[in-house]
C-alpha cells in the first residue's frame, strides 16, 4: 500500500458512525418527547413543525436562535476543553455567573472609558473572574487528586448564592427593588448584529474560539497532549508530559471561557447582571459538549439545536395550545440521551486512573 | 456444506470446519480447521497476528465466522453469544484475569452462582464445600479466605480455571497461560491441566512458547497467517519442527558481541521502597549499570520489581537510598527531569502505560518527544517533519502497517512492541529501562526486539531489563541479577546462567544454597 494514499484516506474525517452517534439522541429524544406529546393529546409532527418554524422560519426567527445559541456555544466550549484533557468540569454555570458580574460591574463603574477601552476591559475582566474561579479545584484536582466533579459541582452553589448577595447588596442599582446590577453604558455594550434582535458581536467571538479550538486541537502540541492526558492519563505520564500541569491549564482555560460567556450575555443582551441571569447556561454546556462530541462543527451544531429549543419554547405557546412544559420536556430528553454517552466518557477517565 | 454429509463424531468436544474470519481485506483465519478430543489437552500454536485471538474469540462465541463452522461434540454449532457458548460447557480464562477485587477468593468463586441458605444469604458452608469438592478434582489447597488482592498471580489463576469448572464448563480455553507464570509454577499449573485432563475435561491451550506446549499438549496445531500449517500428535513431533511451521524459517539467535562498557550510567544504593498499600517491597538494593551493559533482573513477579521500575524511572516514591543518573542525583526528580536528562522507560504493560491504544500510531510514536525543536516550533506541530520523522522510524523498526494515522490498535501486539520500542530508542537515550520487552510477541518480533536492544547496547546503550522470561534474560544479559523479597539474592554473568539455577534462587535460596 503507498503512503501516500494511505495518509490521503486516513485525514481525520467525520465519517457515518459520527454522525449516526450525533444524531442518534436528537433521534430518541424526538420519538420519545412525540409519545408524551400524543398522550397529552397533541400531534406530534404538528408540534415539531411548528417548533421548526419558531426556530429557523424567517431571518429573525434565525437570528433569535443563533442569539440564544451564542452562550451555548460557549459553555459547551468550556465544558469541552475540560473534558478533553480528562477532567469533568460541570462547573462553568458558576463560572458564566461570576464572569456576568465582573463584565456588567466594570461596565457600570468606568463609565468614563470610551468603548473602544472599556468593551475589552469588560470582558476581559470576565475572563478573568472566571479563570480564577476555577483555580482552587484546577489546584486541588492536580495536586491533591480532589474530585473535581464534587468541586466544581459545589462551587456553582456558591456562585449562585456569593453572586445573589451581591446584587442584593453593594452592587444592588441604586433605587432599585429587585435583585440587579445597574445598567451597563452603551460603551460596554457589545454591537448588536441585526436589531431588534439580541444577537450581538458575542456570537462572531464564539465563532472565532471554535475555529481557534479546532485548530488548536489538530495542530499544536498542547492539543496533542489534552488529548492524550484525555484517552490514557497513565500513558501521559510515562512518557513525560506534565499532566498535572496540563489540568490546571485546561481547567482554568475552561474558566475563563465559561467566564467570557458570562461577559458576553451580560453585555451583549442583558446590559446588566440580575438574579437568575444563567438559565443553566453552564449545565446545557455540558449536554451541549456531550452531544457535540467535542469537536468544533458538533458544538456549533447542538448549541444551535439547544438555541432552537430555547427560542421556540418561549413562544410557542402563543400561538398554539402546547404548553411550554412540553418544550422543556423535549430539551430534557434531548438531554438525557445527550449524556447517555457520559458512562462512555466516564468509563474512559476511570479506566485511566 | 449440508448437514448430510456431516456424520457427528463425538468424541470431538470442540473444533473448527473451515472456519473463515475477514476483516476488511485482512483475513484473520483461512479454513481453519482443528479438532480437539474429550478428555484431551489440544494447543493451538502460533506467532503474532497468526489468528490465534480471532479463532479464539470465535470458539467462545464472541465473534462468528464468515464461513464454516464451529462443532461442539462433533456437530456443527452456531454460539449465540459467549454465554451461549458457555452453556455448552465451553469456558475462557483470558489473558487478564477477571476477579473481583476486594472480595476473597471463595467469593470470586461462587460470584454470580452463590449457593443461598434460607434468608437469601451466601450459605458459606456450602460454598465451601463446593470448593473443597474442586480442590480434590484438580489437586490443589487453596487459603479460601485470603482476599483476591493478596493472592499472588499463580492462584488467582487457579481461582479462574476453578471458576469455570464451579460454573459448570468441561471446555477449557487457556490463553497463553504461563505468560504470567514463574518456573516453578508453569510446572505446578502443568499438573493441574493433567489433573483436570484425567477427570475427562477437555483443554484447548493457546500458546506460543514451545516447551510448555510440548510438555503439556497431546496434540498440537500450528497455524501462521490465518491457515493451518500442521496438526499433529506431540509425541510425533519435536521443538525445532514446530518452531519452523510457526515461523516459515529458522531465525538466527541474536549475538552479543563482547562490548566494552564505559562509565557508570546508573548507580542504585540503598534503595527501599514500599507498593501502594505500604508494604516494604524493595529492601536497600544496591544496583550499577554501565554504559554498553545490559543487565537483567530475574525474579517471581512481586518480588520489587514493580518498586525498582518505579524507583528509577521516578514514577513512584522511594523510602530510602538514591538514585544517580549519568553521575547526577535524580532521586528528587521525576520522570520527566529524569527523561530530560537521558532516560528511556519502555513499559511493562503496553495496553494501559506503555501505548495509547486510541491514538493514531504516529502519535504513540512521537508523545513525549512531540516538543523537540524538530518537531515543534513555538507549539505548532510541524506536520510535515513529523510525518517524515514517523515514517522514517516505522520503516527502520520494520512496523507493518496500512497507515501511521490509524490508531495504533489496529497493529498485532508485537508490531504494537515495535512503536513503542522504535520511540524509546529515538533521540539517544542514556539509559532504557525495558520492562517484559518481548511480553506477548511472536519469536521474529522477540529476535527483532532482542537485536535491538542489543544493537543500543554496543552503541554505548546502559538498558535495565526486566523480564519474566529467562531465556530472554540469559541472551541479552552480560549480567543477571536475582531479586527476591526485596533482596538481591545473587548474581550470575553471561554465560554461567542457567534456567534452573535461576529458577532456584528466584524462590529464595541463595547463590551459595544452589551451588552447593
Amino acid at each position: 500500500m503507498s503512503a501516500v494514499a494511505s495518509s490521503a484516506r486516513a485525514t481525520p474525517a467525520i465519517g457515518w458512525r459520527d454522525v449516526a452517534l450525533a444524531v442518534a439522541p436528537l433521534v430518541l429524544a424526538l420519538v420519545v418527547a412525540g409519545i408524551v406529546l400524543a398522550v397529552a393529546g397533541h400531534n406530534p409532527l404538528e408540534v415539531y413543525w411548528l417548533l421548526l418554524k419558531e426556530s429557523f422560519g424567517g431571518v429573525k426567527r434565525i437570528a433569535a436562535t443563533v442569539a440564544a445559541s451564542t452562550p451555548l456555544i460557549l459553555t459547551g466550549l468550556a465544558t469541552a476543553v475540560a473534558f478533553r484533557s480528562g477532567v469533568f468540569n460541570v462547573g462553568v454555570e458558576g463560572c458564566v455567573l461570576v464572569g456576568g458580574l465582573a463584565a456588567a460591574y466594570v461596565g457600570f463603574t468606568f463609565v468614563g472609558l470610551p468603548a473602544t477601552l472599556l468593551l475589552p476591559f469588560a470582558l476581559g475582566a470576565a475572563v478573568i473572574a472566571g479563570t480564577l474561579w476555577m483555580l482552587v479545584p484546577a489546584l486541588l484536582k492536580a495536586r491533591l487528586d480532589v474530585d473535581e466533579v464534587v468541586t466544581t459541582l459545589m462551587l456553582n452553589f456558591i456562585a449562585v448564592s456569593l453572586t445573589a448577595w451581591l446584587v442584593n447588596g453593594p452592587l444592588l442599582a441604586p433605587g432599585s427593588a429587585n435583585s440587579a446590577t445597574p445598567m451597563v453604558v452603551e460603551a460596554a455594550r457589545l454591537p448588536r448584529l441585526m436589531p431588534p434582535s439580541t444577537l450581538n458581536a458575542g456570537f462572531l467571538i464564539a465563532i472565532a474560539l471554535l475555529v481557534l479550538y479546532w485548530l488548536w486541537g489538530r495542530g499544536t502540541a498542547l492539543g496533542l497532549e489534552t488529548r492524550l492526558a484525555g484517552l490514557n492519563p497513565r500513558f501521559a505520564i510515562a512518557s513525560g508530559i506534565n499532566v498535572p500541569m496540563l489540568i490546571i491549564k485546561m481547567m482554568l482555560l475552561s474558566g475563563a471561557i465559561g467566564g467570557l460567556a458570562g461577559g458576553i450575555q451580560a453585555l451583549g443582551t442583558v446590559n446588566r447582571f440580575v438574579v437568575g441571569f444563567s438559565p443553566g447556561y453552564g449545565f446545557t454546556g455540558i449536554a451541549v459538549a456531550l452531544l457535540g462530541r467535542g469537536s468544533a462543527i458538533g458544538i456549533l451544531l447542538a448549541a444551535l439545536l439547544f438555541g432552537a429549543l430555547a427560542t421556540s419554547g418561549a413562544t410557542i405557546q402563543l400561538f398554539s395550545d402546547v404548553p411550554i412544559e412540553i418544550v422543556n420536556i423535549l430539551q430534557g430528553t434531548v438531554m438525557i440521551f445527550a449524556v447517555a454517552r457520559f458512562g462512555w466518557l466516564l468509563k474512559n477517565r476511570q479506566g485511566g486512573k | 456444506m449440508s448437514m448430510a454429509e456431516f456424520t457427528p463424531d463425538t468424541t470431538i468436544r470442540l473444533g473448527a470446519h473451515s472456519v473463515t474470519r475477514r476483516f476488511g481485506e485482512l483475513v484473520a483465519n483461512d479454513g481453519i480447521t482443528f479438532r480437539a478430543h474429550r478428555g484431551t489437552i489440544h494447543a493451538i500454536v502460533g506467532g503474532n497476528g497468526a489468528g490465534k485471538s480471532t479463532l479464539m474469540r470465535i470458539l467462545q462465541g464472541m465473534d462468528r465466522p464468515d464461513e464454516g463452522v464451529v462443532l461442539v461434540d462433533g456437530m456443527p454449532t452456531v454460539f449465540f453469544g459467549p454465554a451461549d457458548a458457555f452453556e455448552k460447557g465451553i469456558g475462557m480464562v483470558h489473558q487478564e484475569f477477571m476477579l473481583v477485587p476486594g472480595l476473597t477468593l471463595l467469593e470470586n468463586l461462587v460470584l454470580a452462582q452463590e449457593p443461598l441458605d434460607g434468608l437469601r444469604r451466601i450459605d458459606r458452608k456450602k460454598a465451601l464445600d463446593a470448593a473443597r469438592k474442586l480442590e480434590r478434582e484438580a489437586g490443589v489447597t487453596l487459603d479460601w479466605d485470603m482476599p483476591v488482592d493478596d493472592a499472588p498471580v499463580h492462584v488467582r489463576q487457579i481461582v479462574e480455571i476453578l471458576r469455570l469448572l464451579y460454573r459448570g464448563a468441561d471446555v477449557l480455553i487457556l490463553d497463553e497461560p504461563t505468560a504470567v507464570l514463574a518456573p516453578a509454577q508453569v510446572q505446578e499449573l502443568i499438573v493441574l491441566l493433567r489433573k483436570l485432563r484425567s477427570e475427562g475435561r477437555t483443554i484447548l491451550f493457546i500458546s506460543h512458547k514451545l516447551d510448555e506446549v510440548m510438555a503439556l499438549a497431546d496434540e498440537i496445531t500450528v497455524i501462521r497467517s490465518g491457515k493451518v500449517i500442521g496438526a499433529m500428535k506431540t509425541a510425533e513431533t519435536s521443538k525445532a519442527a514446530l518452531a519452523e511451521m510457526m515461523i516459515g524459517e529458522i531465525l538466527s539467535r541474536p549475538n552479543a558481541r563482547p562490548s566494552p562498557v564505559g562509565r557508570t550510567v546508573l548507580e542504585l544504593r540503598g534503595l527501599a521502597a514500599m507498593d501502594a498499600r505500604r508494604v516494604l517491597r524493595l529492601k536497600e538494593l544496591d544496583l550499577d549499570i554501565r554504559a554498553g551493559e545490559i543487565v537483567g533482573i530475574a525474579g517471581v513477579a512481586g518480588n520489587g520489581q514493580d518498586e525498582l521500575i518505579a524507583a528509577v524511572t521516578g514514577l513512584g516514591r522511594i523510602e530510602r537510598g538514591s538514585v544517580r543518573l549519568d553521575g547526577e542525583d535524580v532521586t528528587k526528580l521525576g520522570l520527566r527531569a529524569r527523561r530530560e536528562r537521558g532516560l528511556s522507560y519502555l513499559s511493562p504493560d503496553r495496553a494501559a502505560e506503555g501505548l495509547c491504544l486510541s491514538a493514531p500510531i504516529s502519535e504513540n510514536l512521537i508523545a513525549g518527544r512531540h516538543r523537540s525543536a524538530a518537531l515543534c516550533k513555538a507549539g505548532v506541530l510541524q506536520k510535515g517533519a513529523i510525518k517524515r520523522h514517523v515514517e522514517t522510524l516505522l520503516d527502520r523498526f520494520s512496523v507493518k502497517r496500512a497507515s501511521a494515522a490509524l490508531p495504533i490498535s489496529s497493529l498485532s501486539g508485537g508490531n504494537q512492541q515495535r512503536v513503542a520500542m522504535a520511540r524509546e530508542l529515538d533521540g539517544n537515550p542514556k539509559l532504557l529501562v525495558a520492562c517484559q520487552p518481548t511480553r506477548g510477541v511472536d519469536i521474529r518480533g522477540i529476535a527483532f526486539i532482542h537485536q535491538c536492544l542489543l544493537d543500543y547496547r554496543e552503541a554505548g546503550g546502559a538498558v535495565l531489563v526486566i523480564s519474566e522470561e529467562l531465556d530472554e534474560l540469559i541472551a541479552l544479559s552480560d549480567r543477571i541479577v536475582v531479586l527476591y523479597d526485596g533482596r538481591v539474592t545473587g548474581e550470575v554473568a553471561r554465560g554461567s546462567a542457567k534456567v534452573e539455577e535461576l529458577g532456584r534462587m528466584m524462590l529464595g535460596e541463595t547463590r551459595k544454597e544452589v551451588a552447593a
